[in-house]
């Protein structure tokens, strides 16, 4: 180490290192993000004012105090069963012990629903096939015997199968809510109205029965399931029993979500628009994270207020106050303040003066309002039972 | 292969060597002296706002956020760059026993440097800093500064060829690090975060490498090349080893700019993982610094030394290894979780410029600027030096200990569910109200430097009609006064 070229280089081969590490890596691996969501929907730039306001936070060093970054925490899964498979035997043997005596029922109920509209395939292909044939043979018309009699036999079981499920309740609210629940679950349609009669439907499903087909799941984990013991029954679900499902986190120590200061950790797509990213310095105010999902900026007058005198909404708030984001304009006796003036309890906040916001102020709104933590296929919202919920 | 001897050029001086130096490392310590007075003051002023959130809130330009910018600019820029360049110009100069080459241009980049600081500070005033906390340079003023650097660090190129020497000294390493580390984090910084800005979250590592590698790696060995010149030195001792130095020396350039990345940052986890892992590692610079100057300054103490620039390099060694060991600590994602997003950051960022670079640099200019203006010279109230060195050791150990211990209450009740907005606001500024104390020493002090300073200068310049000169014998006369009319 006694001559200073090496030393050079050796120092530029040493920097380099974190340099491709935390600069030139990333920087590459980020450069290539999509903002595609992946349902059709991407990831929108701010436009505007909001764009405006992103200016307005950081000549104004609001990231000093206030940070846009959720952490993330503790969470369990919730393995919600949207549609059954084919296979009832696979299907069983997936779910195995994880499953209620309500659920296997209500399972059973899916499955009659699922035998039944196949059972009327069945009669209505052998109908079909007599129909079309020029000749009527003894097969073709066995056949469609066999499909009646099949399809009696499935509407008998759905009967006994339905009895059996509702035995315990004598509201037919409930009764229906159990049976469109199943309909819903076996994922089959059904446009036959004499079927439908047949099968308690009634001759047209009403919209509050096809929204209870619709939002049917049947819960098969509690949300404090690891991925570890549900592994097995979520590829089970998926490549042997071909049933539809959702994986939902649900909360099980995560503060920032459930002090509401977000619905999801922050990820590097929230910031993949921004001209400035800034992640914030200190949470010494509110962290912003999904300051535009929350009540506090509902109604901009509130907002600006705040944003004019802290003190007035909050009287021991340690931010300092932005009046000169605003304009005070004298209003002469006879007059009235214009509509954007600011006011506190239905009056102008300052007696004879219309405190109005400047665009500054309005574009710093607006960019507040557009910081969410909405729904990304990286970072899902993560259920926040409330604790009544749990029990 | 070594040299012949014949080659080696004759070792100057130290009288010509300080003669070289005089007016260009003269001019970058007054600068030096006079941003951390403006560093400072600004620094107060920022936190007056969370005792008085009123305070001057209806100018636009001292907005906490500005006056944080401004503040670090000044402390980092102004301070650093001047102090670490006077120094490694001076200490280059001693080590290769050569004369400062072209010291035009040492002072022509002085000034240029200088005008980049000046314009960063401006520009954040105005509302032109990139949004990247902890290193704000406006487009402009990042420019400058790099043109500035590259006159200074011309010098010192020529500075160390003009004379062979057989063996090159750990400082020498560390200022040779300093020198190529600067341009490449703030070309970087500009380059990608501010002419050219890369895309959203991309901006977050890089603005992370740029800042901790500015803190970790240029300050970093800046001052540790002081620390390792001085202490030995003075001491008069050989360092213990070279090979511990040299493997500090590597470590530290290597992890510097991969550390000390928040766990909760919205970025891909290898990142935040790789940065846990150098962490872990950065105990081994820690260990290789610390033991190898444990080891040669064994059974002398310090901190206790009669020596202000042994004092001073021994509480800027002290604080480094607190600062990395807490660095270490980050190993821990529990533990930064904790702390990530409260005072804690910044306590220790104050830990590491205060606690040992500035310590470093202001015993490196306490030791070097009586020498440079005259061998018969010393500083005019050495005593007054000694606050300076004791207010900020309080400062110091006042912030780290607000700033770490509070802040943990701070960081656990963000941790909790339910806790009220109060509550939360109350525990994030009650260690900022107490490190304000520690700002306040730090201001003083700094007054008390650049006082010290002038006064130098003025005896050098004005001998016996410098003010204190001249307020010595006003005292003499009084007091010979009083004692002639007590005898009467």
């Amino acid at each position: 180490m006694n001559k200073a070229p090496w030393i050079f280089l050796g120092v530029l081969f040493t920097l380099s290192l974190s340099w491709w590490g935390m600069v030139y890596g990333p920087a590459s691996q980020l450069a290539g993000q999509s903002a595609d969501k992946g349902d059709g929907t991407a990831v929108l730039p701010r436009v505007g004012l909001a764009k405006q306001g992103e200016q307005v936070y950081r000549e104004n060093g609001c990231y000093y105090c206030h940070t846009r970054t959720a952490t993330g925490g503790e969470f369990g899964y919730e393995l919600r069963l949207s549609q059954l498979g084919g296979d009832r035997e696979v299907t069983d043997e997936v779910l195995g012990e994880n499953i209620t005596v309500e659920n296997t029922r209500l399972i059973d109920l899916a499955f009659e629903f699922k035998y039944v509209v196949a059972a009327k395939k069945t009669l209505d292909d052998a109908n079909k096939a007599l129909a079309d044939a020029k000749e009527k043979t003894p097969e073709l018309e066995d056949a469609v015997a066999v499909a009646e009699k099949s399809l009696k036999n499935s509407a008998v079981s759905f009967k006994e199968v339905i009895s059996n499920v509702t035995e315990k309740t004598t509201d037919q609210n409930e009764k229906d809510t159990i049976l469109f629940r199943a309909y819903g679950l076996s994922g089959v349609e059904i446009k036959d109205k004499a079927l439908m009669i047949q099968l308690g439907m009634g001759e047209q499903i009403i919209d509050e029965h096809r929204k209870i087909a619709n939002e049917a799941i049947i819960k098969l984990t509690h949300g404090k399931a690891q991925w570890g013991d549900i592994e097995d029954m979520v590829r089970g679900l998926k490549t042997r029993a071909g049933a539809q499902f959702k994986l939902q986190p649900v909360v099980i120590d995560w503060p920032d979500v459930q002090n509401g200061v977000a619905l999801r950790q922050s990820v590097t797509r929230d910031f993949m628009h921004d001209t400035h990213a800034m992640p914030g310095v200190m949470q010494l105010g509110p962290n912003l994270a999904n300051a535009g999902g929350t009540p506090a900026l509902a109604d901009s007058n509130q907002f600006y207020v705040h944003l004019y005198q802290p003190r007035l909404i909050n009287e021991k708030s340690a931010m300092p106050p932005y009046r000169y984001l605003f304009r005070k304009i004298k209003v002469n006796a006879g007059e009235t303040s214009p509509k954007n003036a600011l006011k506190i309890k239905g009056k102008d906040l300052v007696a004879g003066y219309a405190i109005i916001p400047t665009e500054k102020a309005e574009a710093l709104f607006e960019f507040l309002k557009s910081l969410r933590t909405d729904a990304l296929p990286e970072a899902p919202i993560v259920d926040n039972p409330k604790p009544a919920d749990d029990q | 292969m070594s040299e012949p001897i014949d080659n080696i050029a004759p070792e100057a001086t130290p009288e010509e060597i300080n003669a070289s130096c005089r007016w260009p490392v003269m001019f970058l310590f007054f600068s030096a002296a006079l941003w951390l007075v403006k560093a400072a003051i600004i620094g107060v002023m920022g936190s007056v706002k969370l005792h008085m959130p009123e305070f001057l809130s209806d100018i636009s330009f001292l907005t906490y956020g500005h006056l944080q910018a401004n503040a670090w600019v000044a402390f980092l820029f102004g301070f650093g760059g001047n102090a670490g360049l006077g120094l490694t110009l001076w200490m280059l100069s001693r080590l290769r026993g050569a004369p400062l080459a072209r010291p035009g241009f040492v002072i022509a980049g002085t000034v240029l440097w200088n005008v980049g600081v000046t314009a960063a500070l401006v520009g954040i005033t105005l509302g032109d800093q990139n949004g990247v906390a902890g290193l704000e340079l406006p487009v402009y003023a990042g420019r400058v500064l790099l043109i500035g650097q590259a006159f200074i660090a011309f010098s010192a190129i020529l500075t160390y060829f003009s004379r062979r020497h057989k063996q090159l000294y750990p400082s020498t390493w560390y200022l040779i690090g300093a020198l190529v580390a600067l341009p490449w984090i703030v070309g970087t910084a500009h380059w990608l975060l501010a002419a050219a800005p890369v895309r959203g979250a991309a901006q977050i590592p890089v603005g992370h490498w740029a800042t901790t590698s500015l803190l970790q790696v240029w300050l970093g060995c800046l001052g540790l090349a002081a620390v390792l010149y001085f202490i030995p030195k003075i001491i008069g001792r050989e360092l213990f080893s070279r090979q511990w130095a040299a493997f500090g020396f590597w470590m530290l350039l290597l992890l510097g700019g991969w550390v000390n990345l928040n766990s909760g940052s919205p970025l891909p986890v290898w990142q935040i993982k790789l940065s846990q892992f150098a962490n872990g590692l950065f105990i081994f610079v820690v260990i290789a610094v610390g033991w190898n100057l444990r080891q040669t300054a064994r059974g002398v103490p310090l901190l206790g030394s009669e020596n202000l620039t042994l004092k001073f390099m021994g509480f800027a060694l002290g604080a480094w290894v607190v600062s990395g060991l807490f660095t270490f600590c980050n190993v821990f994602p529990e533990w930064n979780a904790i702390l990530q997003f409260t005072y804690a950051n910044t306590a220790l960022r104050h830990l590491f410029a205060w606690g040992f670079f500035a310590m470093a640099m202001l015993g490196g200019i306490y030791y070097v600027a009586p020498r440079l203006l005259g061998s018969d010279l010393d500083w005019p109230c050495g005593r007054t030096v000694r606050w300076v060195y004791r207010l900020i050791a309080v400062g110091v150990i006042i912030i780290t200990l607000a700033g770490v211990g509070m802040a943990w209450g701070h960081g656990q009740a963000l941790q909790q569910i339910g806790v009220d907005a109060m509550t939360l606001q109350t525990k994030a500024i009650n260690p900022m109200r107490i490190a304000f104390l520690g700002e306040i020493l730090f201001m003083v002090s700094s007054f008390i430097f650049l006082g010290s300073l002038l006064c130098l200068l003025s005896r050098n310049c004005c001998g016996e009609l410098s003010p204190m000169a001249l307020w010595r014998q006003i005292r003499e006369a009084k007091m010979e006064g009083k004692t002639e009319g007590g005898a009467q």
